[in-house]
């Protein structure tokens, strides 16, 4: 059986970020709404 | 399902198989037939990732599961993320450097060879068990819903997979799944659409959002920590950050998708399109399921979804009794649900928070009535503990939505049975030819002989996961406990990984038999104590580290045991 590169660390600051910013949207969504 | 029903089903699955064997043509290497030759793009991988992990059971349960339980089973996604950046930055490099086909090709790599064939079995046993389930679990609800024969559903979904998976490899499974997931998101926005148009013409969309609210079906986020609480913002942000570390970083369902990547680069991109579209995707499904129940607040919906069940209850005689406290306890719901609705208009917010009190004990009332109702299904013969979270989606979708859309629904949840159950037999016969046969049965055989071999192990998974759905109704209830035995594997195959990453110094022996001794904590959890699953996957890791490590550094023989003389990193 024959064998077969902003910055990345930019980008896993943003994807963070987003966890961030979704869980406190999420957070006033279920605090508006209860 | 009308006529027109059945033409849209039977044209979204001709359409996504013949697409997948299309884009397979020259699957002839054993390369190209289990990694596709390295040259799919992020996107393809990224809709095959998300597609392998939506089962039909994400579309059928997780909608039910927020009509009784509110929204907040999406606390379970918070991890995700958070797993995405730590897989892209650690093991998908280090795969595509040392050139593996498989995850536990690289163990053998760093450990030795029994630390690899014991992780490979262990996925095997795992994975192997959900694989039945994939098809048994919406066969059995298709068959209750329209009255389908269930052996029949199973084999007719079994086979087509078993097809474009044998013959394609794993790029039909990955264009196929590139369609399916168009076909799913169309679905869903269609469910969501019709939903809210079939509401009464006096409630408003802004004011189901505000009723589902008020009914505590919008609780995206609880801050509140309990061990045995599933779904909470600890289990979520913590537990489950260890659950995806464990799927999509030592599954080989998972980790074979972005194995077939171009680049780093490519397989990178699929991982963190999931990282940021599987919450919001995840909340969209059960927005669903909180939009039906707001539907259900002013059309009375059966005391039971399940209607076999139903039936078999209304033979018994505390029957009528019951039927009459339900019609009293939906009829005083509904009218507080229009007061509510009318009080949040006026602004009286004292009026207000009156309504809502008398509005949540009505529902309390029904949601009564009802789990007295499954008690009782379970007192005349039926299953005990029932519960028909898993109808109601069905149950609606085949008796209010219009004709062409209830095909397209079902099409769904044909698509994501398929897409999941496609990737588990690709990957355990993937496994079961390079970690064991060519491994330990048959080595230095030919490029042909081990694509035959894959072919094979593919036919004989595929036919396995089939026999086990067919015999899945014989297993009763223990058909659910399979399910969440399916979870106890990955804290072990985690906390190896884990090992093999962070500690160079630790062995083959010691890692091994830190496997054994996670695989037994978690176990014991599972026996012993009432923990949510989400912490299994930490409990078992956090078990493996530490008694690697003991060995390591306590044990002088421990020490020297086939220690790491080829990190590959």
């Amino acid at each position: 059986m024959p064998q077969p590169e902003g910055t990345w660390r930019r980008v896993y600051a943003g994807v963070l970020l987003y966890l961030v910013a979704v869980i406190v949207l999420f957070y006033f969504f279920t605090r508006a709404y209860r | 399902m009308r006529p027109i029903d059945w033409i849209v089903l039977f044209a979204s699955l001709v359409s996504i198989v013949s697409y997948g064997l299309f884009r397979s043509r020259g699957s002839n290497t054993v390369d190209r037939y289990l990694l596709a030759g390295k040259s799919m793009p992020w996107y393809a991988m990224a809709l095959s990732i998300m597609a392998t992990q939506a089962s039909a059971i994400t579309f059928i349960s997780t909608t039910g599961q927020s009509y009784t339980d509110g929204m907040r089973f999406v606390q379970a996604y918070f991890g995700l993320p958070i797993a995405m950046v730590v897989i892209c930055a650690t093991v998908v490099p280090i795969f595509h450097r040392t050139r593996v086909y498989t995850a536990y090709e690289y163990l053998e790599k760093r450990f030795d060879s029994k630390t690899r064939t014991l992780a490979s079995v262990i996925f095997l046993c795992q994975r192997g068990l959900s694989a039945g389930l994939t098809i048994y679990a919406p066969a059995i609800v298709l068959s209750i819903i329209l009255g389908w024969p269930e052996r029949l559903t199973t084999f007719f979904m079994g086979a087509v997979v078993v097809s474009y998976t044998v013959l394609g490899g794993i790029k039909a499974v990955t264009w196929s799944d590139v369609q399916q997931m168009c076909v799913i998101f169309l679905g869903l926005i269609v469910a969501l659409v019709t939903v809210i148009v079939l509401l009464p013409g006096n409630v408003s969309f802004s004011d189901a959002v505000y009723l589902a609210g008020a009914a505590g079906r919008l609780n995206a986020v609880t801050t509140h920590f309990d061990w045995n609480d599933r779904f909470n913002l600890w289990s979520g942000l913590i537990g489950s950050t260890f659950l995806f570390l464990s799927y999509f970083g030592c599954d080989q369902s998972q980790v074979q998708r972005y194995l077939t990547g171009r680049s780093v680069t490519e397989s990178r991109l699929s991982l963190l399109f999931n990282a940021v579209a599987k919450i919001p995707m995840q909340f969209f499904i059960l927005f669903i399921g909180a939009m039906v129940f707001v539907f259900y607040l002013f059309i009375q919906p059966p005391m039971l979804f399940q209607h076999a069940e139903l039936s078999r209850i209304e033979s018994a005689a505390a029957y009528p009794a019951l039927a009459e406290e339900y019609q009293r306890a939906f009829d005083a719901r509904r009218e507080s649900a229009l007061a509510l609705a009318a009080a949040h208009h006026q602004g009286d917010s004292a009026a207000e928070r009156s309504r809502v009190q008398e509005y949540r004990a009505a529902d309390r009332r029904v949601d009564d009535v009802r789990a007295r109702a499954s008690v009782l299904v379970g007192q005349t013969g039926g299953e005990k503990g029932f519960r028909d979270t898993n109808y109601i989606f069905l149950s609606f979708v085949t008796r209010y939505l219009p004709a062409g859309l209830v095909g397209l629904v079902i099409a769904v949840i044909f698509a994501a049975t398929m897409s999941a159950s496609s990737g588990e037999i690709n990957s355990l016969a993937t496994v079961s030819v390079v970690d064991l046969y060519k491994r330990h049965f048959r080595r230095g055989q030919s490029d042909h002989h081990y694509l035959m071999a894959s072919r094979w192990a593919t036919l004989f998974w595929g036919v396995y996961a089939v026999a086990f759905a067919g015999w899945g109704k014989k297993l009763g209830s223990l058909i659910v406990a399979v399910n969440v035995v399916g979870s106890l594997f990955y804290g072990s195959l985690l906390g190896c990984f884990v090992v093999a990453l962070g500690f160079r110094r630790v062995g083959g022996t010691a890692v091994f038999w830190g496997m054994l001794a996670g695989e037994a904590a978690v176990f014991w959890a599972f026996f012993g104590t009432g923990m949510s699953y989400l912490w299994y996957n930490a409990l078992g890791c956090g078990v493996v580290v530490a008694t690697a490590l003991a060995i390591t550094y306590l044990s002088p023989a421990g020490a020297s045991a086939t220690p790491a003389s080829r990190p590959a990193q």
